[in-house]
């Protein structure tokens, strides 16, 4: 053949290659490829993980700055009721209050005129032993036999009086 | 005191022996050449052809010394890649030291270039083109170390370039424009097969790209090494340029042809409505 060719060391030049080229792709080419392709998942996944913890804190930002910017309407707000409650609660406080004392004065009155009834009746009762104490001291005193028997017979005659 | 001495008497031994080389260069310089020398046609074309020394085969077959640099080049690769897969990717990590770099870079290097030039179809012309790029790179730098060979006549011969022999170019450009071909064809039929076919001059212009590229630089340097005046210094230069470069040119021109070729073949092709 001219220039040397030779179709068999031809072939042994493919049998070569096909041997280098199986044995590079299968030891080297696919396990570095593979490795480099974890490490590009790995990266991606940490970026897509700092992208959603930027996005997170981005949108808290903003609810915060929301809230912030709300927030003295909000302490009005709260104020208010606040103010609204405790008066309320003072008012109900005081009706309480003056219900109690309504009832208490009332109850004082209920006893007071009890006791004053109590008072006078102890009192009647005690004027009229006092008036019958006296009554007999003056009458132990000015009292003749004939005296008494005058006074019974008055007694006598006014009671048939009374029943007629 | 004591590097001072030191110092001088390195500046006088790197004089003394720049002196005895230039004088024995000189010497041999002007020295009549042997007689029995190969002359510079014989050396020519026993660097184009590689007809004059062969190699035996473990007995089988004569074969041009090419062949035995080729099958070395594949036993050196595939002991060094089956080392790096055992000892070095385990290894690993996520923020690669230097070795991992050069590995990952010329694994990314010739993937890229598939993504770039083949961009619907790229795992299989990205293995292909890795692989003959390291061939062609390692095979092409081989002819650096200087191995020596043993003829079948008994002679010693540096072993050449495995891409310097005419067969070694024209089974790597034959096998990548099969390679073409098929792909074509399985990803597009008989059509996309077709289209591969209408450039049946590329085998036979990637193998001779492959094979004058290399044979220039072997014979420059052929050219250089047979005048002995010229043997000095600037063999270093003119052999290591010739064949660094080469071999970084000629990786580079097969892996984009077949990557580009192959991404014509496997193009889907455009329905017309």
């Amino acid at each position: 053949m001219p220039l040397n060719i030779d179709f068999v060391q031809i072939l042994l030049h493919m049998l070569n290659f096909v041997i280098l080229a199986g044995g590079l792709t299968l030891l080297l080419f696919r396990p570095v490829k593979k490795f480099m392709a974890e490490r590009k998942k790995y990266f991606e996944d940490k970026e897509k993980e700092i992208a959603e913890g930027m996005e997170k804190n981005e949108s808290l930002k903003a609810e915060y700055e929301k809230r912030l910017s709300s927030v003295d309407a909000e302490i009005e707000e709260m104020r208010l009721n606040a103010k609204n409650e405790t008066a309320t609660a003072a008012k109900e406080y005081i009706n309480n209050a003056q219900e109690k004392a309504a009832a208490i004065i009332s109850e004082a009155e209920a006893q007071a005129e009890d006791r004053k009834e109590h008072i006078l009746d102890s009192a009647q009762t005690e004027i009229g032993e006092l008036v019958v104490e006296a009554t007999q001291k003056l009458l132990e005193n000015n009292a003749t036999p004939d005296r008494t028997h005058e006074l019974y017979d008055e007694f006598i005659k006014s009671m048939v009086r009374d029943a007629q | 005191m004591k590097k001072k001495i030191s110092k001088r008497r390195a500046i006088f031994i790197v004089v003394w022996l720049a002196l005895i080389f230039t004088l024995l260069g000189l010497i041999i310089a002007l020295k009549e050449p042997p007689g029995e020398a190969e002359s510079i046609k014989e050396v020519m074309k026993d660097g184009v052809l590689h007809d004059k020394n062969k190699i035996s085969l473990f007995g089988i077959l004569d074969v041009n010394p090419a062949l035995i640099s080729a099958y070395v080049v594949t036993a050196v690769l595939l002991l060094a890649a089956l080392l790096i897969r055992i000892f070095a990717i385990p290894k690993f990590k996520y923020i690669p030291g230097k070795f991992q770099i050069v590995i990952e870079k010329l694994v990314e290097f010739f993937d890229d270039m598939a993504h770039a030039n083949s961009p619907h179809k790229t795992g299989f012309i990205a293995a292909y083109i890795f692989s003959a790029g390291v061939y062609i790179f390692f095979s092409t730098l081989f002819e650096l170390f200087g191995l020596q060979g043993v003829t079948t006549e008994g002679l010693s011969i540096a072993l050449p370039a495995p891409i310097a022999d005419i067969n070694a170019a024209i089974a790597m450009g034959f096998m990548t424009y099969a390679v073409i071909l098929l792909s074509g064809i399985i990803c597009n039929g008989p059509v996309g097969g077709l289209k591969v076919l209408k450039d049946f001059s590329l085998p036979i212009s990637m193998s001779f790209r492959l094979f004058g590229a290399l044979l220039s630089g072997l014979l420059v340097t052929e050219l250089v090494y047979h005048y002995v005046f010229l043997s000095f210094v600037l063999p270093v230069l003119v052999g290591v340029l010739f064949t660094a470069l080469h071999a970084l040119i000629q990786t580079y021109v097969l892996a984009t042809l077949a990557s580009t070729f192959y991404g014509e073949a496997v193009e889907p092709r455009k329905k017309h409505t």
